[in-house]
This record gives structure tokens, C-alpha cells and sequence, in this order.
């Protein structure tokens, strides 16, 4: 009976110490895809860049698919001061979940000083806060910089607003076509002309430092490549083949550009070093090979190849080697480019008759269609290697146009350009 | 020589049926809460008590006053002018590095475990191994990363609470927006844990990041998934059935179904 009693006690006592409840466990694997609502409010201070900065932040932030900046007409708080923390429960109410609030004073110098923070709405606290100086006339860089930063906070991954696009702008009439190289922001502002027409120019491609753009041009009715320096204004020929080269692309470091050669009806892939002019054969097979680019660690190249009947993509070691084909997907593919993140490759599809952009992981698997044009190709990456944009020409004989999209396929827009506009290649971060 | 005759069964020790209905009744309740206990306890006690935002006494909810002082000191950086077609001489001035963003401090700090009774610790123990092993997940994740192994809850709790957990994911998927970690280069990187404490009124007492990881797409993941905890409150369940769902450890984000 003791025993029993003892027994007894014991787990009446086991019984009383634990606690009545346990913790549920909860799965989330379905939401929404819908861009964030931030609150974006002119900047305080200057009276034209103020709403210009903020301007310009709200038009990136919004192109890039993943935000939507909210009407200021309905904002209830109005910062008047970034130093003071907001009233989030006012920007709740208008469901924004991010806010910026940015100031522009003029320094004694002239100079512009830019001030933003980021706060987080629902956690009540701030993200990010920077500042930026620079020449007033500099105010459009200043706003990439903050929506890039703006971006990658949100994100975890590095912005694409502060680069520029090089690209081949036409005008004139369909017999007549004048071509000019041309640079714009990635927004389609600030349009430059780089040359005067008087020669066809194709393909340009920037360098990393975003300093120098290679293309080709047929100045002397034979196409070579050359190498145009955006600080100087200076264009040199790169190197002195007796035939046509094209289709250049820079190595990561800048210092190597691949290219194109062609012999007698062959075409095959070379290097040649910047600093010491030296010239490498990479391939040497009969068939044409030609549109390399570089992996972003600069250790293999990419590039199409018909050696197997029709183009179709290839990659070997950047000396050459191990060269293997990697598209087994359905008509032809060519035009590949390494995306700057390294998992990826854009190319262009050619079936069926219509030419489309695509995606394919390094190894060739993973292989999916993002456009839906009609002549869709030509793809360049964002730096961040989210992005790509492309040419896309209309059909019916009316020129062509740069379109964006994202790499999931989503977003598809056009980039505004002054006219007809073709070969887009975009640049690194601007240093 | 004879024995002397012992009590037969049908006489019956002294305690009788109910006694031994008691003991039964004991014995079954304290096997089933002591189990049960031990099924929602992490096995890893090392939790992260992170803090990834700010959370906001649920009490305190009245107007409140702006700080008069900024909390950062934002750092300068100087931005050369860019190239145009004829450009006077640049002035260009060494750009300062800009601030590295802050990365939550993923510090692990050891918590004492609540009170557990010492005895009986080893055959729970035991238990509680063997449901991890049925209950390991199907696809090893890339980055080996040290969460807290929670296990879920199987057996005699599931039909009693999956009302409980429907209801909050319908409640909070609508407010979880995914958008911006689409196109992450890992999909691996994006998964995410919280622990979360309910007020009685469904509003959030305390939400707290179980996942360690340094990685910026975590990070992004992670604020979505605090941002979704946070826009969806209160959340409407059973007020007779708090105890059920007062704690909710973890919630799970895992959005690599969306990434396709």
C-alpha cells in the first residue's frame, strides 16, 4: 500500500509540473506576388531637386516590377523633418510598408547634399540612411544611387539604376537608315550621340569600368572591330587583321577582349590581350564560331558555334580547352551571354521562324523562353543579373525598340529611346 | 504440509476498482502530458533570441512622441562627375566607402530550458529521437545551417489543433508578399523560422527570428516574413481555445513553391 501511495504521488506531481499547453506549428508555403507599397515624398529643401530625386526614385523603384510607390495626394503625415522619427501608424493607414524620407541642401560650395533614410513601417524603425554629395547637374545619378540602395536593402541583392545603356540608334527613312552609336541612362534619360552616322556601326559592348565601348563598324567597308573611349572621344582600331573581326565582348578584368576572326569563310574565336596586343586561337574547327563572353570569373567563354549543323550554343575553358556544347533544346540558339551573377545564360532562340530570349542554367539545363515578340533577341544583362534587355523589332518594317524584362520572365517593358533603336548592351555599376 | 490460504483475486486488495481506475487514470495523464510536452520542446536548446525589428509593447499603443534625435549618422560619399561628349577635366574625388549594411547579429546565446522535470528525461529523449527520424525532412538544404530542431507535432495532437493551423495560414498568406525575393539566386536561402506569442486579442506579443544566417536574401526573406506576421494582426481565432494557440514555434516560411 506504501508503495502504492509513493507510486501515486510521484506522478501526481509529474502530472502538475508540466504545463497545460504546447506550441502550434504552422507551414507558410502560399502568398502574394505583388510589388511592395512604399511611400515616397518629395524630398525636403532644394525646390527642384527635391521632387526630382524623389522623382526619379520612384520611377526606378516602380520599373523594376518590385515596388509601388503610392500616390503623395494621399499621405497623411507630411515629414518636414528626417531627423524625427515618422508616425507609422499614419502610413499604415495607407498601407504603405516602406518609407522614404530624403532631404537636398546646397552646401557653401555649390555642391548638392542628399539625405535619405528608409524606414520600416511595420517593424518602426529605420533600414538605411546615406548621404551623397555632388555638382547639381548630377542630381539623376544621385537618385539611381539612392534607389539602388533602396533596392538592395529590400532585396538582399545589388541595384541596376546607376548604369547606362550603349546602343545603335536609327533614324531616316527604310532605304536611307542613319546609324549612330548612342549611350542614355538605364531609364532612357540623358541620350548622347557617340558618332555622326557617316559609318554603319553594330554591336557595342562595354567594358567594366564602363569606360571604353567595343563594336564594330564598317568605316572601311570591311568590318572590324573598334575600341571608342567615352572620356576622350577617341576611337582606335583593335588590331590590324587583314579580315573581318566582330563580335567582341570585354573579359571581367578589362583586360582581354574576345572576338571573332574570320579566314576564308572560317570563323573562329580569339583573345587578344589589351596591354601587350598578343592574339590567342581559341577555336579551330571549320564551322563558324563566333559571339563569346566570358563567365564572370573570367576562367570560361561561352559562345555559338554551327560545328554541329545548326547554331547552338557551346562553352569551353578561356584558353581553349574543353570545349562542349551545352543547348539540346529545340532550333537554333546563338547569341549567348553569361549573366554577371554566373548562373545564368540569356541567348536567343530562333524557331519556327519567330526569334525569342531565353534563359538556360550554365550547364544547359533549365532551359525556358522570356519573350513573347515576334523578333525578340539579342539579349545584355543588368549587372545584378536580374534584368535583361533585348532587341525587339517590329514587324510590318517599323524599326525596332529596346524592351526590358526579368529574368523570371515577368515585367516586360519598353525603354524609352529617342526613335528607333537596336543592339542594347548594358553597363556595370557605375564606379 | 498446507499453506495458508492467501486472499483470492475475487476479494481483491483493499483499494477496490477505482483505485486501480485512478491509477491507470494517473498514470495515462502523465505519460500523455509529459510527452506532450516533450514533443513541443525544442530538442536543440540553443535558440537565437534575435531580434530582427523592433518590436512594439502591446500595451504602448498610444500616440507616440517623435524622438528629436536621428538614431544614424549617415556617411558621406562623394560622387565624381560623370563622363559627357566634351568633358572639361573631371573632378574626380575619391568616393569614401559607403556603410556597410547592417546584418542582424546572428549571436547565439544559450537559454536556460524551462522547468523540466529531471526524471523520466531520458526516455523522452529517446522518444522524441525516434520522431525526428520519421519526421526528417525529404531534400537536405544546401547551406547546413544550425537551426533549432523543432519537431512537429505528431499523433494525438494534429486533429485537435489543424483547425487552429489552417485558420492562421489563411490568415497570413495574404499578407506575406514574396515579390521581391523572386529571382534570388538560391531558393534554399529563403527559407525562413519565427517563433511567434499571441496576445488573447490575436494581436502579435512577440515575434522572434529562429533562423541563423547571414546571408542578405535571408535577410530579405526574413523581413518579409516579420512584415507579414505584423500586417495581418489580430488574428481571429478561438478566444476559448487560447491555450491552443498562444505560442506558434515554429512559423515556417518557405517560399520556394512560389519561385518557380
Amino acid at each position: 500500500m506504501k508503495k502504492f501511495l509513493a507510486a501515486f504521488a510521484f506522478l501526481a506531481a509529474i502530472c502538475a509540473g508540466s504545463p497545460a499547453f504546447a506550441a502550434l506549428s504552422v507551414d507558410v508555403t502560399q502568398g502574394t506576388a505583388q510589388p511592395l507599397p512604399i511611400a515616397i515624398p518629395d524630398f525636403l529643401g532644394d525646390p527642384n531637386a527635391g521632387p526630382n530625386i524623389a522623382g526619379a526614385v520612384r520611377a526606378d523603384l516602380e520599373r523594376s516590377g518590385l515596388f509601388r510607390p503610392l500616390d503623395q495626394r494621399g499621405f497623411a503625415e507630411h515629414i518636414t523633418n528626417i531627423n524625427t522619427v515618422p508616425n507609422f501608424q499614419s502610413w499604415r493607414a495607407i498601407t504603405a510598408q516602406g518609407l522614404v524620407s530624403g532631404q537636398v541642401t546646397q552646401q557653401p560650395d555649390g555642391r548638392l547634399r542628399v539625405d535619405f533614410r528608409l524606414w520600416d513601417v511595420f517593424g518602426e524603425s529605420q533600414m538605411l540612411g546615406q548621404t551623397f554629395a555632388t555638382t547639381p547637374e548630377n542630381w539623376r545619378r544621385v537618385a539611381h544611387m539612392v534607389s539602388d540602395a533602396i533596392y538592395e536593402r529590400v532585396t538582399g541583392e545589388k541595384g541596376y539604376f546607376d548604369t547606362r545603356i550603349v546602343f545603335i540608334s536609327e533614324s531616316g527613312p527604310a532605304t536611307k537608315r542613319v546609324k549612330r552609336l548612342a549611350i542614355m541612362d538605364e531609364d532612357g534619360a540623358n541620350p548622347n550621340f557617340l558618332t555622326n552616322g557617316s559609318y554603319m556601326v553594330l554591336t557595342p559592348r562595354f567594358n567594366p569600368t564602363a569606360q571604353m565601348i567595343a563594336y564594330m563598324s564598317y568605316i572601311s567597308a570591311k568590318p572590324r572591330v573598334y575600341l571608342f573611349d567615352l572620356e576622350t572621344g577617341r576611337q582606335e582600331l583593335l588590331g590590324n587583321f587583314p579580315n573581318m573581326t566582330f563580335s567582341p565582348r570585354f573579359s571581367p578584368d578589362g583586360n582581354r577582349v574576345a572576338l571573332t576572326l574570320e579566314n576564308g569563310g572560317n570563323s573562329d574565336i580569339y583573345v587578344m590581350d589589351l596591354r601587350t596586343r598578343a592574339i590567342q586561337r581559341l577555336t579551330t574547327d571549320p564551322a563558324i564560331d563566333t559571339a563569346p563572353s566570358f563567365s564572370p570569373d573570367g576562367r570560361q567563354i561561352v559562345f555559338e558555334s554551327d560545328r554541329g549543323g545548326a547554331q547552338q550554343i557551346y562553352v569551353m575553358n578561356a584558353d581553349g580547352s574543353n570545349q562542349r556544347r551545352i543547348s539540346f533544346g529545340p532550333g537554333r540558339n546563338g547569341t549567348p551571354v553569361w549573366s554577371p551573377r554566373g548562373d545564368k545564360i540569356a541567348f536567343t532562340k530562333q524557331s519556327g521562324g519567330t526569334f525569342a530570349v531565353g534563359v538556360m542554367n550554365v550547364d544547359g539545363s533549365g532551359e525556358r523562353v522570356l519573350t513573347n515578340g515576334y523578333e525578340d533577341e539579342g539579349p545584355t544583362w543588368a549587372p545584378n543579373g536580374r534584368v535583361l534587355m533585348f532587341n525587339r523589332t517590329l514587324s510590318g518594317g517599323r524599326g525596332s525598340q529596346i524592351w526590358s524584362v526579368d529574368v523570371t520572365g515577368r515585367n516586360e517593358r519598353r525603354v524609352p529611346t529617342p526613335g528607333s533603336a537596336s543592339d542594347p548592351a548594358w553597363s556595370p555599376l557605375i564606379q | 504440509m498446507l499453506r495458508r490460504a492467501q486472499p483470492t483475486t475475487a476479494e481483491g486488495p483493499r483499494y477496490g476498482v477505482f483505485g486501480s481506475l485512478a491509477f491507470h487514470a494517473l498514470v495515462f495523464a502523465a505519460a500523455l502530458l509529459t510527452f506532450n510536452r516533450n514533443l513541443a520542446t525544442p530538442q536543440d536548446t540553443h535558440v537565437v533570441p534575435v531580434d530582427l525589428v523592433t518590436i512594439a509593447d502591446q500595451t504602448n499603443v498610444q500616440a507616440m512622441a517623435p524622438k528629436p534625435q536621428a538614431e544614424a549618422q549617415p556617411e558621406k560619399m562623394d560622387i565624381p562627375v560623370p563622363e559627357r561628349e566634351a568633358p572639361p577635366e573631371p573632378d574626380m574625388t575619391e568616393a569614401a566607402p559607403s556603410p556597410d549594411a547592417q546584418l542582424p547579429d546572428y549571436k547565439i546565446a544559450k537559454e536556460t530550458p524551462k522547468d523540466q522535470p529531471k526524471t523520466k528525461k531520458e526516455q523522452s529523449q529517446d522518444f522524441a529521437a525516434l520522431l525526428n527520424k520519421l519526421t526528417a525532412p525529404e531534400k537536405p538544404v544546401k547551406n547546413a545551417r544550425q537551426g533549432p530542431r523543432v519537431i512537429r507535432q505528431q499523433g494525438l495532437g494534429n486533429a485537435m489543433t489543424a483547425d487552429l493551423v489552417s485558420a492562421l495560414q489563411s490568415q497570413i498568406y495574404r499578407c506575406w508578399n514574396v515579390q521581391g525575393l523572386i529571382g534570388s539566386p538560391d531558393p534554399d536561402d529563403l527559407v525562413v523560422d519565427f517563433s511567434l506569442t499571441l496576445n488573447p486579442d490575436g494581436t502579435v506579443g512577440r515575434a522572434q527570428l529562429l533562423t541563423l544566417n547571414g546571408n542578405g536574401y535571408t535577410r530579405a526573406a526574413a523581413e518579409t516574413a516579420s512584415r507579414a506576421i505584423y500586417s495581418c494582426q489580430p488574428y481571429h481565432l478561438p478566444a476559448n481555445r487560447y491555450q491552443e494557440w498562444r505560442e506558434v514555434n515554429p512559423l515556417h516560411f518557405d517560399p520556394r513553391q512560389m519561385m518557380q
